[in-house]
This record gives structure tokens, sequence and C-alpha cells, in this order.
């Protein structure tokens, strides 16, 4: 067997093809396992450029790092309130109701700014169960964010908001409610009618029965220790440094071609990369029908985000809160609660749609530069209080090309029960190709199945 | 879709096709199609090795959240050994949904064909997110597993 990618996913499949005493190579393209889990370890403040949280319901997760002997340490990232800052003009939490800045329309109006594309999108969910959205009784949901927030009554300025959460245009409505419907299951795992109210925003209150277990958790020295443990397990079966070129799978058997020149022959293989990336993967047979399509076309999501440290409380001087959306580049600033034996607070800047390409297109200094003069532009008060520590591009990562796939309106019907459907001798992994979970589990479910298809093949 | 129990070369390409069937189609036709004239070998008398060695492989669907005798680790599932016959929701501390433990019946072979073709169509609202196995004979593997716990 041959595993094609060293994130979460094909980690797990080779994990469990091993476990059966099947015979697992791992190819790697880059120097380091773990691929979207990825601890920024040579960092101050040591952040997260990727997945890091593991929700209660996250079996595989749980699972696996209690069996790599990991810990699952409480998530301590607490965010401070969050001011907005909306056509220029500045409007606390508190006062954002009832505000004139607030153009929003009727009960809109509660929804925090940067809320109103995920509130408003919750509303309209039909979803109940996991598996939902794959059925055709879903699909007439599976159409733009635009086209269904309009449908809905939308005022224009939800829909102008909403916009800063996700491009309405580009993103199923479908895909965004399996995601949602897969959170709120979370939420509600574990938990009894009584012990009060779930929203998808997170979790008060606790479990009346059993161990209380939060909400969500992380990895006890980052989430990076997870794949690199997996790897440990493994052995030499992983191999770094190995870009797949093509799969050839015209003979009695597959042939995995690397660009270093090295060859690998294996009765199946799992493409555990990326569709951004298998589509620059030569296959023959090549791909047809839909699958052919759903490998070119599938959308994939560019997210930012600058790491760094508040130097000076900023807010004690304008009186708004320390964290901060804005309408402008500056999207979201998030401000977090010092940790223990911290002196300073940290903050995270997330960039996504246009605003995460035009930082991308930059390298890191000037990047950062000019996100410095635009959170000065629009929070004149911070200029000089803080310092970055980090940036991260996830659509500069040449061999991931995107933070996350993302379903284009019509693509679920389309082709997203035919996309994960083996093709010769190639199975497919990766978080696109999920059926019922979300986040880190949707990569370790989507290993697991492939690894289950295997086991009934070989 | 139909063809998905021919043993092609591409049988698990097939299979595959035919679980997502059973996602989308309803789960009763999806039953009656899949219906297999071998099923009853292994049920009442001695255990076919075969399909319990074969139940045993497929258990990498379930470990990651059941434990059993064998299987060891951090499960957010109940422990499944001895899952035949038990009164459903009845272990200690174990997370059930509500939909679960406001049930009342008893873990038989019928009971977890229904169960491990969706579990929702049994139980609305049950906390076990499992894609379920559209395939007859790999349920009754598991289920055959099942009863060596």
């Amino acid at each position: 067997m041959v595993v094609i990618g060293g994130g979460l996913s094909g980690l797990n499949s080779a994990l469990l093809l091993n476990d059966f005493g099947l015979d697992v190579i791992v190819l790697e393209g880059s120097q380091r396992v773990g691929g979207r889990a990825r601890t920024a370890d040579g960092v101050e403040t040591r952040p997260e450029y990727g997945a890091s949280q593991i929700g209660r319901s996250y079996a595989r997760a749980i699972d696996l790092c209690s069996r790599m002997g990991l810990n699952l340490i409480p998530q301590d990232r607490f965010i401070m309130p969050m001011s907005f800052n909306v056509g220029g003009t500045w409007v606390r939490s508190d006062e954002w109701a009832d505000s004139p800045v607030n153009k929003l329309v009727g009960d809109e109006r509660e929804i925090p700014p940067s809320l109103v594309g995920m509130g408003l999108m919750n509303r309209l969910n039909p979803l109940k169960n996991l598996d939902d959205w794959l059925s055709p009784e879903f699909f007439s949901y599976d159409v733009s964010m635009l086209e269904l927030l309009q449908k809905s009554g939308a005022s224009p300025e939800a829909l102008r908001l909403a916009s800063y959460y996700l491009d309405l245009r580009t993103t199923s409505s479908l895909a965004i409610m399996q995601e949602r419907t897969r959170t709120l299951f979370d939420a509600n795992f574990g938990r009894t009618e009584s012990s009060g109210e779930a929203t998808a925003f997170g979790l008060g209150g606790t479990n009346e029965r059993g161990e209380e277990i939060p909400a969500i958790r992380n990895i006890e020295g980052g989430v990076s220790r997870l794949p690199e443990a997996i790897a440990a397990a493994l052995g030499d079966r992983v191999r770094l440094g190995k870009v797949a070129a093509a799969i050839d799978m015209s003979g009695p058997d597959a042939e995995i071609r690397c660009l270093d020149g090295s060859r690998y022959r294996a009765d199946f293989v799992v493409a555990a990369v990326p569709f951004s990336t298998l589509r620059n993967i030569s296959v023959s047979p090549g791909f047809s029908g839909r699958q052919a399509e759903a490998v070119l076309t599938l959308g994939y999501r560019g997210t930012t985000r600058a790491y760094g440290l508040v130097e000076a409380p900023y807010w004690e001087e304008d009186g708004f809160e320390p964290s901060f959306w804005t309408d402008g580049t500056v999207q979201t600033m998030w401000v977090m609660e010092k940790r223990p034996g911290e002196d300073r607070h940290r903050f995270i800047l997330t960039f996504t749609g246009m605003t995460s390409a035009r930082i991308d297109q930059l390298p890191d200094d000037k990047a950062l530069a000019l996100i410095e003069s635009e959170i000065a532009r629009a929070r004149p008060a911070a200029r000089g209080r803080f310092r970055f520590l980090a940036l991260y591009g996830w659509r500069k990562n040449p061999l991931i090309l995107g933070c996350r796939h993302m379903f284009a309106p019509g693509q679920i019907a389309r082709f997203a029960r035919e996309m994960i459907v083996p093709h010769h001798r190639l199975h497919f992994a990766g978080e696109h190709t999920r059926r019922m979970d979300f986040g880190m589990e949707s990569a370790l479910e989507s290993g697991e199945r492939a690894a289950f298809e295997i086991l009934q093949r070989a | 879709m139909k063809t998905a129990r021919s043993g092609t070369a591409f049988g698990a390409g097939l299979l595959y096709a035919a679980m997502l069937c059973g996602i989308t189609a309803p789960p009763s036709a999806t039953a009656a199609d899949d219906a297999a004239p071998a099923k009853d070998t292994a049920a009442a008398e001695a255990p076919d090795p075969r399909l319990v060695a074969r139940g045993k492989r497929l258990y990498v669907f379930c470990q990651a959240c059941h434990a059993t005798e064998e299987v060891k680790g951090s499960k957010i599932g109940p422990n499944l050994a001895g899952i035949l016959d038990r009164q459903v929701a009845i272990l200690e501390d174990t997370l059930y949904s509500d939909a679960l433990r406001q049930q009342d019946f008893v873990w038989d072979e019928e009971k977890l064909d229904v169960w491990l073709l969706r579990p929702a169509t049994l139980v609305p609202g049950t906390s076990m997110a499992f894609v379920g196995l559209p395939r007859e004979e790999n349920r009754a593997a598991i289920i055959a597993y099942l009863k060596t716990l």
C-alpha cells in the first residue's frame, strides 16, 4: 500500500492498514508530517497555524491521542470582548443592537456584525442528521449563500456583512450547514436535556452524568505531536520529501513516481492530498465523469493568520473592547485572556477571502508592515502597542494550496457522493472527502474510511 | 449501484457507491435490495469462524469509539463486550444520548442489523456518528464478531 500525503488523514489510513499487517509506505512531499495540523514550535507562544481543536465527540482524535500517549488539555483560549468598526465608525458590542451604525433590519440587529453570516445560516439550517447533506432531499440548499440569504429576506446590509464571513457567491449553503450541524452535534454530545441550552458558539453548564469533559480540548505540547507520534509509530514507512508526480495504474498494479525519480509499486494507493494538489498529479487511467469534475474544480479557500503579543492595553486609551472586527482589510483581531504565567495578551488576526489574497501576495515583512499600518489606521490607539510573532497563509503552501476545501454552489449535488468512489486501485482520503465529520476529525474519519475500503479488497 | 454485490475487481468502489446509496436511499429499500441468501448460516448455532474473522477485521470501523475486551483506549462510546442480549443504554458512566436512554429494547441481531445500517433510522437523535454499513454481509460479519465478545 502507498499512502500519498502525510497529513492526519494519510497517517491514520497508514496506521490502520499497518495494524492489520499490510505493508504501507507513506510518501510525504514536504519535510514534515502533519499537513494542516501544524504547531509553530519555533515561535514564541507556539501558535497553531491550522487545526487544533478537539471536540467532545471527536472519537478518533481522542482515541488516537490516548493510544499515542498524548494528553488532552482544555483549550485555554478565551477571546476578550469585541468592538466593531463598521463603515469607519467604532461601536462597542453592548451598544451594537441600538447603534445608528447598525443598518441591519428587524431581528438581524441583535447579531454582532462579525457573526451575521453564521447567525443567519444557523437559522436557515434544515439538517437534522450528520449525513443529511448527502441526501437529494436537501439539495435545494446546494445554492450560493447569496441566493439563500436573499430568498430568506436578508437585508442588503446583512448580505454585505455576511460576505466578510465567507464569499457568498462561491460558497454552497449546504456545505456550511453540514459543518454547523456537526458543530451542534458536538455541542450537544453527552449532554442531557436538563443541562442547559447549547449553541453553535460554545457551551455553558456542565454534564450531569459521567465525568465533565470540556467542550474543546487541545493536545498538550501542540497539535503537531499527534502526526509526529503516528509517524514515529510507523517508523521508516514514512518517507519525507517525496513529491508524487504520477500514479500509473495501467499495469497489473499501481506505480507511483516521485519527482526525485524514485518509484513505488503498490496494490492499492490512498490519495490523502487535497484535490487542489491531486489535480496536479498525473493519474492514469485518468479520472472521468463527475469524479474528474470534482478533482479539477472542487473549491479551495485561503486563510491567513497573523500572531502576536499586545505590548500595552490600547483599549484603556480609546474605551473600546480589546478584540475587534472591521469591515476593512483588518477583519478579525482576537485578543486573548492571559494564560497562567503570561505577562502579555496574545492576539490572532484572521484574514479570509480577498483580504487574505491581499496579504498573501506579499513577502512576510511587507505583509506585516501592511497589516500594521491598517490596524493603526483602523484603531489609532493600537499603534505601536502590539508586536507580531508570525504570519501564515495556507494558500502559499505549494503542496496544499489552501486552508480547506469549500464546495461551490451545486457541487455537492453534482459530485459529493461520486468524488470518493475508489478509482481503480486509488482510494481517497482528506478532509474534503468527509462524510459526517468536521475539522481534524473529518481528516481522521476519511483516513479510516479509506483503510476500511482497502481492508475489504486486500 | 445495484451491481454492488458483484465480485468485480472494482468491488470496493461499487461497495462504496452502495454505502452512499445507503445514506440516501430509504433504508428499507436498501436493506431489501441488500438481502443476501446466506444470512442465516452464521446465526443461531456455532459461529462461522470466517465470518467472525471478517467481522473482527471490519471492526476497524468501530474501534475508535468502542472498546471491547481486546480493544482498549479512550473511547467515547459504550464498551461492546457483551452487547448481544444487553438492555439498551444500560452501562454506567457511559455517555448515551437522551434519545437512546428513552428506548426500551434488547440488542439482538435484528436490532443491531437495523442499527448498523443507519443508527439514526432506529433511534432518531442518537449521538452515534456512524456512516452506516449498507452491505448486509458486512453487518452480518460484525454482528457475528460482536457475538463472540
